[in-house]
């Protein structure tokens, strides 16, 4: 069995984010790594790994810089790394396109990805590139299993946690999980610098990045907010709980 | 979550990936397993057995040592892996400069092949520990004084004598103890259990609390005859140890004076007295400026001596020069942290005050700051100032 | 110009965001379909005002969740603009239906204009992307970022069935344990402080947090007083955090509690004392004693829409 992880390189989760020119600025990011749901996919693969003998190639698209990621998840254990090299900015669709490709060429028989990447915040990859792949996907998982030949993943659904069966391929988006995530030791991390990685171009993958219909027109920082309010007595907390859902949206 | 390290010159930017990654590796594991425990380990005396697991399990001790089962690495990795445990605690580097360089080195360097096969696999894992006794009750600075001695008997050596102030000591599977044959230092490895062997722990310190010290005694104590250290007589043994662990030290320190300085600059943000930050007043900030100056000021002696080290071009002094300044500069910026913490700075919550009181051994241990001074000294003008004796 | 809005499955009818959604598609301009998976709530959803058309779209397939599946079933009936709500769900069904139809998929979105003109957050909520959109495309809305769309409508209902087989099966449903939420994870906090008098005052600081899904912290004084667990002090030697909303009920602001959680991104505070400092930090100030304030503001919780 092959199995395919789907690594995103994103700002460090601490770092500012400076926008400058209605973009944001790369360079003044002092830290990139691997998208957080993105280490708990690989966590599991390298789960599967070592429990059902997988074989695990890391995926990434994205410029030069990110080939770290790659080098990060062979530390830990990945068998193969592939890398779709693209410096531009990408539409999901042409994303999902290529990684669909890349993990074609992989010939991976499961798929494990972040349910969403740190930057973006979208949530569409994993379920797009098993569109793309003609694949079920399974969202929001916490752990998938080998049982009886079928995959077993436990999903967290609205009013609790479900485990799901799927007896064939199957892309797996990662929610955090209860699973400690490996860390590298000095042997992973001399044998990573050691592993090759496979570059390939969009183009090599038969895949254009032309992506028409949704346009980033530019990157702002988000709006201010009001000055602190302050109100009198015990009763006022209906009228701020209307505020919390219609001025600040955060119930 | 990650830790973001103060490097002004970005210095690290001299390292290569992997040097990079295994440091990385290293902070990681002191942000979440050290930093979270450290307090109380401190309270309690005592160092971790899950560090001992945890430091084997990433495979950093024996750090520069190649082959049996040894990481391999530069020795500029070596620094960079001290001065990040160092940052979390000083009793943490000290256990892995003591596994490491004072242990591991000399039966790598000196040791017969069934020896090196026989330990240093272990020891790297971290499944044995080991320890250096060199230091005696009454001889510290001047080890070649020591009254310690080993005689024949039959296929076995029979030591007597005492080391005090043994890092490690009490946990230790094994020790390199250094003691006269014939008047003439050599190097033996005590086992646990040996007979007429005993390692009873030094209580009551007010300085590397989660470290294990210990005195270790030899009273008849019975070892086989392959238990000797074949490849070394005289001071040269223990002193090439130490070389090893002092490049180290001379990273570490500036760890511990990481840490003192972060600690220092964010509670001078958030502390507010008459009506301003106090990062606001000159005076304030002029100690800011110089722990960094200091600071950038020994990463940059400590990165190009393990560029030294790792070229081959390196003497002695070099190390003497970066462990006496790193150590007196660490402690220094740890003493003004304090003093900008005010009264907080006394509490545990706040890192400043155990690093303080950890440097005061760091400053003694390895090769007292004087004893570096006289090794420059002699360095310098060619006259020992050592004893009073010509 | 039209707009076909797919209504999340509900258990209680329509689900809470279709006439939020219905605004949206109000706001696209053109004719708007609702189709309601499972075919809960459609009569409900007639009467919104804007909806024209209410599918019913019944199947075997709607009893579980399954993107692919459930995508191959709406692929077929969805035409112009696709809205969705962004709930787990809603991203990844969009995502599916998108990369279904060869279109693109903007999720979470803000803010939408005429001309179809969004804003999404994105590097959570530290940068605002504006996007245009031509032709096509899949968006999904945040839930109560758009006002509900009037009642008053009266759209056509029909139904639909669906073949689709399940590519996924439920081999057993956990129910959530009562575990709560760790601070350093939640999107909502609820922190008390020496001001609750009690330690068993924490156990209405619970029930608020259970309404609002939140987790609860505490503050030194209480963690040390009453012998809380460390994990939930918040503050410069307990947790570092930065959820949406923040509540401090009778903490006083110290300094050391400030550096825990001033990033966050609302902070409301009941306290009794106008002068305390944690008013200075607060988005919303509350200056009552919690005892009173508290249950207010639990009712207006639970009967928010
Ligand atoms: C926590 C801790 C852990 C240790 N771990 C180990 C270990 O694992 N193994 C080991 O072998 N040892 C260990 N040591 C011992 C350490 O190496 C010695 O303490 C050190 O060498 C100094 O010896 P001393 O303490 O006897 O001081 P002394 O040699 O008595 O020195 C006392 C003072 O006199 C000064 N002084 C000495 N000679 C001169 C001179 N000629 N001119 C001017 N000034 C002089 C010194 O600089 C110092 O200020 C450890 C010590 C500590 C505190
Ligand atoms: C080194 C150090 C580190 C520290 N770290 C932290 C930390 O990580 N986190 C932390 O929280 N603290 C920390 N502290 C402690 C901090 O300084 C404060 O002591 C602590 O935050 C006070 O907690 P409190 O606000 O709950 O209590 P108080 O300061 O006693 O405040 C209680 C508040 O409740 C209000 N109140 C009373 N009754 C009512 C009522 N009926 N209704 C409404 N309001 C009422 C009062 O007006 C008052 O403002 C630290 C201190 C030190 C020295």
């Amino acid at each position: 069995m092959k199995v395919a992880v789907l690594i995103k390189q994103v700002p460090d989760t601490t770092a500012r984010i400076s926008i400058s020119g209605g973009l944001v600025d790369e360079g003044s990011i002092s830290k990139w790594t691997i998208s957080p749901y993105d280490e708990y996919a690989l966590e599991a693969a390298l789960k599967l790994q070592s429990e059902s003998g997988a074989k695990v190639v890391a995926i990434t698209l994205g410029p030069q810089r990110s080939s770290k990621s790659l080098i990060d998840a062979a530390a830990v254990g990945a068998d193969e790394l592939m890398h779709v090299l693209y410096e531009g900015d990408t539409g999901s669709l042409s994303l999902q396109s290529a990684l669909a490709a890349a993990v074609r060429k992989s010939e991976a028989d499961i798929v494990l990805a972040g349910k969403q990447a740190a930057d973006t915040n979208s949530g569409s990859t994993a379920p797009g590139v098993a569109q793309m792949l003609g694949l079920p996907c399974v969202g929001l998982v916490s752990e998938v299993k080998v049982v009886d030949g079928n995959f077993v993943a436990t999903r967290s659904t609205s009013s609790g946690m479900e485990r799901v069966s799927v007896n064939g391929p199957c892309v797996f988006a990662f929610d955090k999980g209860d699973e400690e995530l490996r860390r590298p030791n000095v042997r992973g991390i001399m044998m990573a610098k050691k592993k090759p990685i496979e570059s390939l171009s969009p183009a090599d993958l038969g895949v254009s990045m032309e992506d028409g219909g949704v346009n980033v027109e530019s990157v702002g920082y988000p709006p201010e907010k009001p000055a602190g309010q302050t109100f009198q007595g015990a009763a006022s907390a209906s009228e701020v709980v209307t505020k919390l859902r219609e001025e600040a949206n955060v119930i | 979550m990650g830790y973001e390290a103060l490097d002004f010159y970005d210095v690290d930017s001299l390292l290569t990936d992997e040097e990079r990654m295994i440091r990385d590796a290293v902070r990681d594991w002191v942000d979440e397993s050290v930093i979270p425990k450290i307090e109380n380990a401190c309270r309690e005396g005592v160092f971790l057995d899950e560090w001992r697991q945890e430091l084997g399990g990433m495979g950093i001790l024996g750090a520069p040592l190649k082959g049996y089962g040894c990481p391999g690495l530069s020795y500029t990795a070596y620094g960079v892996i001290c001065r990040e445990l160092e940052r979390g605690d000083s009793g943490i580097r000290s256990f892995a400069s003591v596994q490491g360089s004072l242990a591991m080195y000399p039966i790598w360097d000196f040791g017969s092949e069934e020896q090196k096969e026989k330990y240093l696999p272990k020891m790297a894992s971290g499944e044995l520990i080991g320890c250096f006794g060199l230091t005696e009750p009454d001889y510290g600075s001047n080890p070649g004084d020591m009254v310690t001695k080993a005689e024949e008997d039959d296929d076995h050596y029979i030591l007597n004598g005492a080391k005090m102030w043994i890092t490690n000591g009490t946990i230790a599977d094994l020790a390199v103890v250094w003691a006269k044959l014939d008047g003439v230092i050599r190097g033996f490895i005590v086992e646990k259990g040996d007979e007429g062997f005993s390692a009873p722990e030094m209580k009551g310190k007010h300085s590397l609390k989660a470290s294990v010290t210990s005195e270790l005694v030899f009273q008849d104590c019975k070892i086989p005859k392959d238990r000797i250290l074949p490849g070394v007589k005289g001071l040269r043994g223990p002193f090439s140890c130490l070389n090893n662990a002092r490049f180290g030290i001379s990273w570490g320190a500036v760890g511990a004076a990481q840490s003192c300085f972060d600690s220092a600059r964010s509670y001078a943000m958030s502390r507010i007295q008459f009506d301003h930050p106090i990062a606001a007043y000159q005076l304030v900030q002029n100690k800011l400026a110089w722990m960094l100056r200091e600071i950038t000021k020994a990463q940059l002696l400590a990165y190009h001596l393990g560029v030294k080290k790792d070229s081959g071009e390196w003497v002695p002094e070099h190390i003497s020069l970066a462990k006496m300044n790193n150590v007196d500069i660490a402690l220094e910026i740890a003493r003004v942290a304090r003093d900008i913490h005010g009264a907080n700075g006394i509490l545990d919550e706040y890192p400043v005050m155990r690093h303080m009181a950890n440097l005061e051994s760091v400053k003694t241990y390895e090769g007292t700051h004087d004893i570096h001074n006289l090794i420059l000294g002699r360095h310098i003008t060619g006259i020992q100032a050592f004893t009073r004796e010509a | 110009m039209s707009v076909t809005i797919v209504s999340e499955p509900h258990e209680e009818g329509m689900h809470p965001t279709l006439p939020q959604l219905v605004r949206a598609a109000s706001i696209i301009g053109g004719s708007c379909t609702v189709i309601i998976p499972g075919g809960n709530g459609a009569d409900e959803a007639s009467k919104i005002q804007g909806v024209e058309k209410v599918i019913k779209l019944n199947g075997a397939c709607f009893s579980v969740f399954d993107s692919s599946t459930w995508s191959a079933a709406i692929s077929g009936l969805v035409d112009g603009t696709v809205l969705m709500a962004t709930t787990p769900i809603g991203r990844e069904l969009s995502a599916s239906i998108a990369a279904g139809l060869g279109r693109s998929v903007v999720q979470d979105v803000t803010s939408i204009a005429p001309g179809l003109k969004l804003e999404r957050p994105s590097y959570s909520g530290k940068a605002v992307e504006s996007i245009s959109v031509s032709g096509d495309a899949v968006i999904t809305i945040r839930p109560n970022a758009i006002e509900s769309a009037e009642s008053g409508g009266s759209a056509d209902v029909s139904t639909v069935d669906s073949g689709e087989n399940l590519k996924i099966a439920i081999l057993e449903a956990i129910a959530k344990a009562g575990e709560r939420l760790d601070v350093s994870e939640a999107d909502i906090i609820i922190s008390g402080g020496r001001g609750l008098g009690d330690q068993s005052n924490f156990e209405k600081l619970e029930s608020v947090a259970d309404s609002l899904g939140a987790a609860v912290g505490a503050s030194r004084a209480v963690v040390d007083e009453w012998g809380l667990p460390h994990s939930m002090q918040v503050g410069q030697t307990g947790k570092t955090v930065t959820p949406s909303l923040y509540i401090a009920v009778g903490i006083s602001g110290a300094i050391q509690h400030l550096a825990g959680m001033r990033s966050s991104r609302y902070i409301l505070a009941i306290n009794k004392d106008p002068e305390a400092p944690i008013f200075g930090v607060a988005d919303y100030g509350i200056v009552a004693q919690w005892e009173d304030a508290l249950p207010i503001l639990h009712e207006a919780i639970k009967s928010l829409p």
